[in-house]
C-alpha cells in the first residue's frame, strides 16, 4: 500500500470527481493540483480554467495566484474576468467549481468573509473573491476542507456562497444557475447530499476513521446511511504525478492544512 | 565613439530624469502655442517628425508618480487595477503613503500587497472590493487587523459583480444586472452603502428574480499595464482581468507603465492596444512598478519579499518596520528599487517563454 500524507490523499480524492471533458475551475492550491492530477490520470481532456482569464490551462509549474503567469504558457486562451466569470461561468458552461471555506452549514453553504458578528468581526477572511459566482452558476460544486468541528457549523457567522441555501426549492427561487454542491471532501470523510433534503450525508469515512469520529467532529446532524464505505486510497502512482506536478512542495508541504 | 559601460540603475535614473524634463518642457511649450513650433532645443529622443504631427498626436501625458500622486485629493474614490499576484500598482500605493493621502474609498475584484498598504497606513479607510489576501500565502493581516479595530470597513461584493459594476461604469448605464449573490448575506447585509448596495429584483420581462449592482465611476482609475506610448496607448500582456472595464470607468485615467514605446509600434500593432489613448488622461512610466508582485514578460514575483511582507504583517510593530523601512524609509520609487536591489530585481526578470 502507497505511504501517503493527509494533503496528497485529499488531493487524491478531489481527483476523482473531475470527469473527462468537463469545464472546471480549478483556482489554486489543492483544487487545483487536484484536476491537474485528474487530466494526468482518468480525465486528459478537462477543461483547466482560472477565474483571472485563462482558458484550458496546461501550467509547467503550480501557480500560487489565479492570475499567476504560471497560469499562461499553455493556455489556450488568456483574457479576462468577464470572459470567465461572465460569458462562461454565468452562461452555465462550467461543470464543476472547487471551494474551500471557512465554515459550512448543513445544506452546504460556505462562509469565506467573517468569523465572529458582522457589526463587529473577529476575522475578516479574504471574501467570495469568485466563489459566489462559482457556487451560483456551476453545474456542480466540490468543497475541500479540512476537518475542524468548529467548521462544521448550525448557523454561518457570514453566508458568501450559495449551498443548497434552506433546503429544497430555494436555489431554484433565486433562479440560481447551477446546480449547487454535490460533495465535501474532508480529511476524515466525503460527504453528500440527501437528494430529498439537501442535506449532508456522509458518503465514506478514510482509512482509520470511523462513523463516530466523523459525528463527534461535526456540530450539526448528519444523515447516515446503513452502510458506509471505506475511501479508496491512492495509489503510487497518483502520488507520484503530484510531486511531479508539485516538485517544490509548494502546496504538498503543508501536511495538514 | 566610445561607449562606456553605466550600471543599469544609472541608466534608468538617467532616462527617469530626462521623462520628467521632456514632460515638463512639453507642456510648458504647448501652454504658450497651442500648437508645438520648432523647440530652441529639442529632447534628443523625441522624433523629429513632430513639427509635422497634429496637436492631437503630439499629446504628451507623460508626468512623474509623484505628480500622479499629487492630483488624488483625499477622500477620493479610485478603481484599482491589476489581479490576483498579477500587475499591482504597488509603486502608485507607496507614493500615496509618502505623501500621506487619507481616507481613500478603493474599487476592485481582488487586490493583495497594495490593498495591505494603504489600509495599513489609513490611505484606504473604504472597499468596495470581493478579495482580499495574499492568496496562497495566507490571509490579509493589515486588513483583518484595520476592519477589527473598526478603522476600515469593507462593502463585500462578488468578483463578477465588481466587474459588472466597473461595466456598467464604462457602459454610462446605472446598472448592470447579474445571476450571482441572491439567497446569500450578500445581498442581506450591508454597511456604508446601505440599501443602495444592490437590489434584487423581479425582471419585467420574465419575472426570474435578479440581482442588480450599481454602476461604478469614481474619480479615477489607476491600471499598470506592460506598455504604453506618450499619448496613452497601452499595451496589456497576458490576462486582464478586470482592467479593461475599470480603466473606462473612471472620470480620470492614469496608466503607469513598465516600458514606454513609441507610437509606431502602436500603429503597427494596433490589435495589441487594450486601452486606447482617448481613455487616458496621464501617462507614468517606471520599472518594476509591481514589486513584489509580478507583471508577465517583464518580471516574477518576489515570492522572498512577499513571505517577509506577509510574516512582518502579522502582528502591527511588523508592520510598521515594513513600512518605515520599505515606504516612508526612502525618498521615490527608485529609491525603493535600490534598497531592495538590483542584483535580486534583475533575478526577477521573466525567461521566454515562460513570461515569468
Amino acid at each position: 500500500m502507497a505511504k501517503y500524507t493527509k494533503i496528497e490523499f485529499l488531493t487524491a480524492v478531489a481527483s476523482t470527481h473531475v470527469k473527462d471533458g468537463e469545464n472546471v475551475f480549478g483556482g489554486t492550491g489543492l483544487p487545483l493540483l487536484a484536476a491537474l492530477l485528474a487530466k494526468e490520470t482518468h480525465a486528459p481532456h478537462a477543461n483547466l480554467l482560472s477565474e483571472a482569464g485563462f482558458i484550458d490551462a496546461r501550467p509547467k509549474n503550480v501557480p500560487l495566484s489565479v492570475a499567476d503567469s504560471r497560469y499562461y504558457y499553455g493556455s489556450s486562451a488568456s483574457i479576462g474576468l468577464i470572459e470567465t466569470l461572465g460569458f462562461i461561468l454565468q452562461a452555465g458552461r462550467i461543470d464543476v467549481g472547487f471551494l474551500g471555506a471557512a465554515q459550512i452549514d448543513e445544506y452546504g453553504n460556505l462562509n469565506t468573509t467573517y468569523i465572529g458578528p458582522f457589526d463587529k468581526p473577529k476575522v475578516k477572511l479574504p471574501g467570495s473573491g469568485g466563489g459566489n459566482d462559482i457556487a451560483s452558476s456551476a453545474k456542480r460544486l466540490i468543497i475541500i476542507m479540512t476537518h475542524d468541528k468548529r467548521k462544521f457549523v448550525k448557523k454561518l457567522d457570514y453566508l458568501t456562497s450559495p449551498g443548497h441555501l434552506e433546503g429544497p426549492g430555494s436555489r431554484k427561487k433565486w433562479s440560481l444557475v447551477g446546480g449547487g454542491p454535490s460533495v465535501v471532501i474532508t480529511d476524515m470523510c466525503q460527504f453528500d447530499f440527501d437528494p430529498k433534503t439537501l442535506k449532508i450525508r456522509l458518503m465514506s469515512v478514510h482509512p482509520g476513521v470511523t462513523v463516530k469520529d466523523v459525528l463527534d467532529n461535526v456540530m450539526f446532524d448528519v444523515i447516515v446511511p446503513e452502510r458506509v464505505p471505506t475511501t479508496k486510497e491512492p495509489s503510487q502512482q497518483q502520488i507520484d504525478i503530484m510531486h511531479r506536478l508539485d516538485p517544490h512542495g509548494i502546496y504538498l508541504a503543508k501536511g495538514g492544512e | 565613439m566610445k561607449f562606456i559601460v553605466r550600471p543599469l540603475e544609472v541608466i534608468l535614473e538617467e532616462e527617469h530624469t530626462l521623462l520628467q524634463l521632456s514632460s515638463r518642457l512639453m507642456r510648458r511649450k504647448a501652454k504658450i502655442k497651442g500648437r508645438l513650433g520648432p523647440g530652441p532645443k529639442k529632447p534628443h529622443h523625441l522624433s523629429e517628425r513632430w513639427q509635422d504631427l497634429t496637436e492631437s498626436e503630439i499629446a504628451d501625458k507623460r508626468i512623474t508618480l509623484e505628480e500622479a500622486a499629487k492630483m488624488v485629493p483625499d477622500g477620493s474614490h479610485l478603481f484599482w487595477g491589476g489581479f490576483g499576484f498579477q500587475r499591482a500598482p504597488i509603486a502608485f500605493a507607496h507614493e500615496l503613503v509618502r505623501q500621506k493621502k487619507r481616507d481613500l474609498t478603493i474599487y476592485t475584484c481582488g487586490s493583495e500587497v497594495d490593498l495591505e498598504i494603504m489600509v495599513g497606513t489609513g490611505v484606504a479607510t473604504h472597499f468596495d472590493i470581493a478579495f482580499t489576501a495574499i492568496e496562497a500565502l495566507g490571509l490579509a493581516n493589515n486588513m483583518r487587523r484595520r476592519v477589527a479595530e473598526g478603522k476600515a470597513q469593507v462593502e463585500d461584493y462578488s468578483n463578477l459583480a465588481m466587474a459588472m459594476r466597473f461595466l456598467g461604469g464604462a457602459l454610462n448605464v446605472p446598472f448592470m444586472p447579474i445571476r450571482s449573490m441572491m439567497g446569500t448575506d450578500l445581498v442581506r447585509l450591508s454597511r456604508y452603502r446601505g440599501d443602495k448596495k444592490l437590489k434584487v429584483i423581479d425582471c419585467p420581462f420574465t419575472g426570474e428574480k435578479i440581482c442588480l449592482v450599481p454602476s461604478a465611476k469614481p474619480d479615477f482609475s489607476v491600471v499598470h499595464v506592460q506598455r504604453v506610448d506618450q499619448t496613452g496607448n497601452a499595451q496589456i500582456d497576458g490576462i486582464v482581468g478586470e482592467d479593461l472595464e475599470g480603466a473606462r470607468c473612471g472620470k480620470k485615467l492614469i496608466v503607469l507603465a513598465e516600458e514606454l514605446i513609441d507610437e509606431a509600434e502602436v500603429r503597427s500593432r494596433p490589435d495589441q492596444t487594450k486601452i486606447p489613448a482617448m481613455y487616458v488622461s496621464h501617462v507614468v512610466v517606471a520599472p518594476f512598478i509591481a514589486h513584489p508582485m509580478m507583471c508577465h514578460n517583464y518580471y516574477d514575483y518576489d515570492l522572498e519579499h512577499l513571505q517577509n511582507f506577509h510574516k512582518m504583517t502579522k502582528t502591527e510593530e511588523g508592520w510598521q518596520d515594513y513600512l518605515d523601512n520599505f515606504i516612508l524609509g526612502v525618498e521615490n520609487h527608485y529609491d525603493y528599487l535600490n534598497k531592495v536591489g538590483w542584483d535580486h530585481l534583475m533575478g526577477l526578470r521573466a525567461k521566454k517563454p515562460w513570461g515569468y
